[in-house]
């Protein structure tokens, strides 16, 4: 399974000078599975430089949702395959009892927010609830479970031959909830990311940060560490950088954020920030992901 | 790959929510499971969560009761909250639960399901201190 970072930064999309190290575009994961299948973990802004780099031919690829905030769907409308003919497009996404998946997107691709509509797209695209049990894509098992975030929202763990990859970016499971002393059956989205060989994880806010943000759905560093320690992934990016946050500040704090796993005992070198274009190969038997930039 | 048997997120919510009230409040699952109380709750009955853990119908009516009005036993499946996880509906009833040290308290039981996209996900059952008084639960 090959894992590449198209869109590392939450909320909206930040480009500029200052953030062009870690990036600036909005939630996009692309995936590619032993067998070849292609997968999006969802359609921020990065999703267009995704779309650019696939070939201009019969495609069919998957784009897993975790949930309909704007930073990552906004970039569905500018995603050239959606423009060819040839390509198939599955939408995953959560259910919700207001409306289906399809129509709650089309309230963003539609007048007067895009300049289509969903039933322009010239592609073929089809929307689908995740189911609550796996199920199968290509050579991977997939598995979505609602996670700690506003709204309905889900994370998702990838299985594809003995590696695995879970993803969950928007994620504040310590909301009201002490990390390090609940039980393992009580931590949201613990299941998704018990073992996994590479954990993408929310980790918008510095600690110091987050006590203006409680119930905003996302995480402080202490608390996706804490996430990465109890579900005992291998390896953990930490994902979703608030927009605010320059290179520099997100230096210093995946320095803070290393010292800090050493500290709990853990490899310093298991932890790192999520950096656009970044890649990792999971091998399908191998104790670690291997990362390249 | 084996999972854990994670609990519902509805249910990890609720329990947070609870864990920071100061009204006494209890959960059960889907399946009507004692599967947790909060501080308040523990007061109460003097005992933590923590001391406990999850119960079932046996042994939960063998610690606290609860009891009706005339000093009877309340069967289980006649509790508020188990009624509403069952039913689907709030429930609500006066009632005495005993604590362990042998105390009485009389309170009444509002009890609500846990309704999600996936179905009934359990319950949650809040105290209050009986309008009668003589319950001992503090202002709750």
């Amino acid at each position: 399974m090959k894992v590449k970072l198209w869109g590392t930064r939450g909320s909206i999309p930040a480009p500029g000078p200052e953030t062009i190290r870690y990036g600036g575009n909005t939630s996009c994961v692309g995936v590619t599975l032993a067998d070849g299948s292609m997968l999006a973990l969802d359609a921020g802004t990065g999703i267009r430089c995704l779309g650019l780099a696939l070939p201009d031919e019969p495609t069919r690829l998957h784009i897993l949702l975790t949930h309909l905030h704007l930073d990552h769907i906004q970039g569905l409308v500018f995603f050239a395959p959606a423009f060819r003919p040839q390509t198939e497009i599955v939408i995953w996404g959560p259910a919700s009892p207001e409306a289906s998946l399809r129509d709650r997107i089309a309230r963003y691709i539609s007048a007067p927010l895009s300049p289509v509509e969903v039933r322009e797209l010239p592609c073929d695209v089809s929307f689908r609830h995740c189911p609550e049990s796996e199920w199968e894509i290509g050579s991977a098992r997939i598995r979505s479970a609602s996670v700690s975030h506003r709204g309905p929202t889900l994370g998702y763990r990838i299985d594809d031959g003995d590696s695995s990859l879970a993803y969950i970016p928007d994620h504040e499971p310590a909301l009201g909830a002490d990390l390090e002393a609940l039980e393992e059956d009580w931590i949201s989205g613990f299941e998704l990311a018990r073992d996994a060989s590479l954990l993408l994880h929310d980790g918008q806010y510095t600690d110091a940060e987050y006590p203006d943000h409680v119930g905003w759905g996302h995480s402080a560093t202490s608390h996706a560490l804490s996430f990465a320690r109890r579900t005992g992934a291998e390896r953990t990016v930490l994902f979703h950088h608030d927009p605010l946050h320059s290179d520099e500040q997100l230096d210093a704090l995946g320095a803070e954020a290393r010292e800090r796993w050493g500290e709990l005992g853990g490899d310093a070198g298991a932890i790192e920030l999520a950096a656009e274009r970044n890649e990792y190969e999971l091998p399908a038997r191998a104790a670690k992901a291997t990362a390249t930039a | 790959m084996s999972f854990v048997t994670q609990k519902p997120l509805e249910l990890i919510l609720a329990r947070n929510l609870m864990s920071a009230l100061s009204t006494p409040a209890f959960l059960v699952d889907e399946g009507g499971l004692l599967v947790f109380y909060n501080e308040a709750a523990g007061m109460l009955l003097g005992k933590r969560f923590e001391e406990l853990g999850t119960v079932g119908p046996q042994e939960w009516g063998s610690l606290f009761g609860p009891f009706d009005e005339s000093g009877e036993p309340i069967p289980y499946d006649d509790l508020p909250l188990v009624r509403a996880v069952r039913a689907g509906r709030p429930a609500h009833a006066e009632l005495t639960v005993r604590s362990t040290d042998g105390s009485r308290h009389d309170v009444e039981v509002s009890a609500f399901p846990i309704q999600t996209p996936h179905g009934s996900q359990g319950a949650i059952a809040v105290f209050w201190p009986s309008l009668a008084g003589g319950n001992g639960m503090g202002p709750g």
